[in-house]
């Protein structure tokens, strides 16, 4: 059996709880996010015919009060990165995090998803901007907590990525 | 070293002289002999020393020595130099005096100890600040155990010092020779390790997770987790280099005990109260551990397949200790004693309450007149109670009505006796003079009143009775009775009494016009009849026929009777009751008036009445 660490990381309020709460196991309130500022849930699936339990760290959103507590990003083999797609700022704290986390622990494969894609006519971030991420070796999938469009996917996606 | 020698035949070298040559060789040879033989040296003094050859090839010989000694002598003179020169190579000499053996540290020990003093002496305050980085946190470690350790003693001593459990242990102490605390850590330190994690450090997975039976606990790779990064929590919001990390957390009844490593750490949750040692076995299996497996700790990847071995020393980890059990008994058994207890405290409840009520009841019995209890007692299951009882007094069983006292359980031995009691008097009058309804009596103080009206035969009766009272009784006042015979009965028997029914001569039919009369009277009897009866006094009225003194007796005996027959003839017409009314003849012989004028022979021929109460 496999286990991996994967944090999910974003600026606060984009939704990172919400998308992965239909999806994954967990025994842990989210007043644990509140008080430690981590929340752990688990994803079991299978990599290769092997099973693989992705220990998500859903770590505390980032404010203009508080950053991402960046001790928590050690020992992860990859990152979901979150931004909320109906507010262009959230990619810039996006990208801040991607800086800070890849000077704490180095390259490692990491998403970003850009999440309620379920707006789309309320859209605020221009594809021209997510298109200069691809081009950088970023890997964008536009997900949907309201409707899980795309989340299941994107676990499968970082499974198969951290464990190749 | 610049002497001047005096000059000695050494210096006379070249000569051929043979007695001047024997004489150097002779010296020569002594020469040779001092430097074989020291006592020659001794005796015989050198000759070298006064020729200053000796002194000149010397210094040709041994210039460049010289000139060294003469540098180390000056060095060893001048202590500037000397310090430069033994500081040099002080710590390697040092270095190599330890590495041989420790005799340099016992010699710089007192050395040390009189400097540390010195220094402390001089002020205190730096070998303070020396230490103080150090002791602190030893100490306040130190302290926070210690107390850790005497408050849970002391908790544990207090819970146990008062309880039953406390006094045996007490007595332990004492019999054992231990000291109490002692005694109550042995037998409280009760605990069971429910859970042991053994938790990668840098990625926070689970490497593995053994559980003591029956213990539950949710995802343990979550938990794990969660652990971990409250241990991050820990060290990123307080001062890493001070703390560790959790050491000791406590959880309501949950201990969670935490062992860190470079690479792995140990998390055990206890249940209870562990021992101290309890640390050492965790921290020797995360040693043994970090020894076996530091390449699969280092190069860990979330592949646990690796970490199968570790499962055995993290089992031994779930030690425990349990309670020492209570031989065979279960709490069921506690139910015996406890409904004996009840059934006890019913029993002796109940009989306290009858006692009381039967203690109520006695003393209703007392205060009822007539009667008189002298002992009562309790035997097999029931009251006897022995007593005087006036017959005519209430009955007890009566009494007990009210109060709840099955009457099958008492059993009465009344003595009778006549009650002299006011009360029990006037049941006894009025059983024994069967009043009238007439007549009411009432009680003032040890005299009975009796009033009302009464005839006058009962009122005879009455006192009668009133007289033959015993001594010490209460007494019977008649004064305020009313005789009725004085009153509607004699009115009557007079009117009745007062007019006869006249006859004329030989006749046995009243005199015309003695109607009126005849009415009257039947209506006065009719009368008499009536208040007799309400009364409850028999009457009598006798009808009385006369006759007068003419003729002779036996015809006018039977022509009185006929007359008085006559008379209650009309009356019986008139609805006077026949039963009332008696007659009689008496001839001439009762006369009205004894004169022989018509006038009185005519008053003399008549029927007169006679009322009569009956005794």
């Amino acid at each position: 059996m496999l286990q991996k660490k994967i944090c999910m990381l974003g600026a606060f309020g984009v939704g990172k709880t919400s998308l992965v709460r239909r999806f994954v196991d967990t025994i842990f309130s989210d007043s644990y996010l509140t008080t430690v500022g981590v929340k752990l849930d688990k994803k079991t699936l299978t990599v290769g015919g092997e099973t693989v339990n992705l220990i998500l760290w859903d770590i505390a959103g980032e404010d203009n009060a508080s950053a991402v507590r960046t001790t928590y990003l050690r020992g992860s083999a990859g990152y979901l990165l979150v931004a909320d797609g109906t507010r262009a700022s959230t990619l810039d704290v996006a990208r801040s995090i991607a800086t800070r986390a890849e000077a704490e622990i180095g390259q490692v494969p990491f998403l970003l998803l850009v999440n309620k894609c379920d707006l789309r006519s309320e859209w605020a971030i221009p594809e021209s901007r997510l298109d200069e991420l691809t081009a950088l070796g970023w890997t964008v999938r536009p997900t949907s907590a309201k409707t899980g469009e795309s989340v299941e996917a994107v676990f499968q996606e970082i499974a198969d990525r951290v464990v190749r | 070293m610049t002497k001047t020698r005096p000059v000695s035949q050494w210096e006379d070298v070249e000569t051929t002289d043979p007695v001047a040559n024997r004489k150097l060789l002779a010296n020569l040879l002594l020469e040779v002999a001092r430097c074989v033989d020291h006592e020659v040296a001794v005796k015989v003094p050198s000759a070298l020393d006064a020729d200053p050859r000796v002194e000149a090839l010397r210094h040709i010989l041994l210039e460049p020595e010289q000139a060294a000694l003469a540098r180390l002598q000056q060095k060893f003179d001048d202590p500037e130099q000397l310090a430069a020169a033994v500081g040099a190579v002080l710590p390697a000499a040092i270095a190599r005096a330890i590495s041989h053996d420790d005799r340099l540290g016992h010699e710089l020990a007192p050395v040390i100890e009189t400097a540390t003093q010195s220094s402390i002496r001089r002020d205190p305050r730096t070998l303070i600040n020396i230490l103080a980085p150090l002791m602190g946190p030893a100490i306040r470690k130190s302290v926070a155990e210690t107390l850790d350790g005497s408050l849970q003693s002391l908790n544990q001593a207090l819970k146990y010092s008062l309880s039953w459990q406390g006094l045996k242990w007490r007595m332990e102490a004492y019999r054992t020779g231990t000291s109490f605390a002692e005694v109550v850590l042995r037998h409280t330190l009760v605990f069971r390790v429910e859970h042991v994690f053994l938790i990668h450090r840098k990625t926070g997975l689970m490497l593995e997770h053994v559980a003591a039976e029956d213990a539950t606990t949710k995802d343990p790779q979550l938990v794990s987790g969660m652990l971990s990064a409250i241990q991050d929590f820990v060290r990123d919001s307080f001062d890493e280099s001070a703390l560790g990390g959790i050491d000791t957390l406590r959880l309501g009844e949950f201990l969670l005990w935490c062992e860190e490593g470079p690479l792995a750490f140990l998390a055990a949750v206890i249940r209870g109260n562990p021992p101290e040692s309890l640390h050492g076995v965790l921290r020797e299996t995360l040693d043994a551990i970090h020894a076996e497996n530091r390449t699969a700790l280092e190069n860990f990847d979330g592949d646990v397949a690796a970490f199968v071995d570790v499962r055995a020393p993290l089992e031994r980890c779930l030690a425990q200790q349990e309670k020492p059990t209570h031989k065979g008994t279960t709490p069921l058994l506690w139910l015996i004693p406890l409904a004996l207890l009840l059934a006890v405290g019913y029993w002796l409840t109940q009989r306290y309450l009858d006692g009381r009520a039967f203690e109520d009841y006695v003393q209703r019995l007392q205060a009822e007149p007539g009667i008189a209890v002298t002992t009562f007692e309790r035997k097999d299951g029931k009251w006897h109670l022995t007593g005087l009882r006036d017959p005519i007094a209430a009955d007890p069983k009566d009494i007990l009505g009210a109060l709840r006292i099955d009457p099958a359980h008492v059993v009465g031995n009344w003595e009778p006796y006549l009650a002299l009691h006011p009360a029990i008097a006037l049941k006894r009058i009025q059983a024994t003079l069967n009043p009238p309804p007439t007549v009411t009596f009432a009680l003032d103080g040890d005299t009975i009143r009796a009033s009302g009206t009464a005839g006058r035969r009962w009122i005879e009766k009455a006192r009668t009775l009133a007289t033959a009272l015993p001594p010490g009784s209460a007494q019977l006042d008649l004064t305020a009775l009313g005789d009725l015979q004085q009153g509607e009965i004699d009115r009557l028997r007079d009117a009745i009494q007062a007019r006869p029914v006249f006859f004329g001569y030989g006749d046995a039919l009243p005199v015309p016009g003695q109607e009126p009369i005849i009415e009257s009277l039947a209506a006065d009897l009719r009368e008499l009849a009536v208040v007799s009866r309400r009364l409850g006094v028999a009457v009598r009225v006798t009808l009385i026929g006369h006759a007068d003194a003419t003729g002779r007796d036996a015809p006018n005996l039977g022509l009185s009777l006929a007359r008085a027959e006559a008379v209650r003839s009309l009356l019986r017409k008139r609805g006077v009751d026949p039963e009332l009314l008696a007659v009689r003849g008496a001839g001439p012989l009762e006369p009205l008036n004894p004169g022989a004028t018509e006038q009185d022979r005519s008053l003399n021929r008549r029927v007169s009445f006679t009322v009569s109460i009956l005794e």
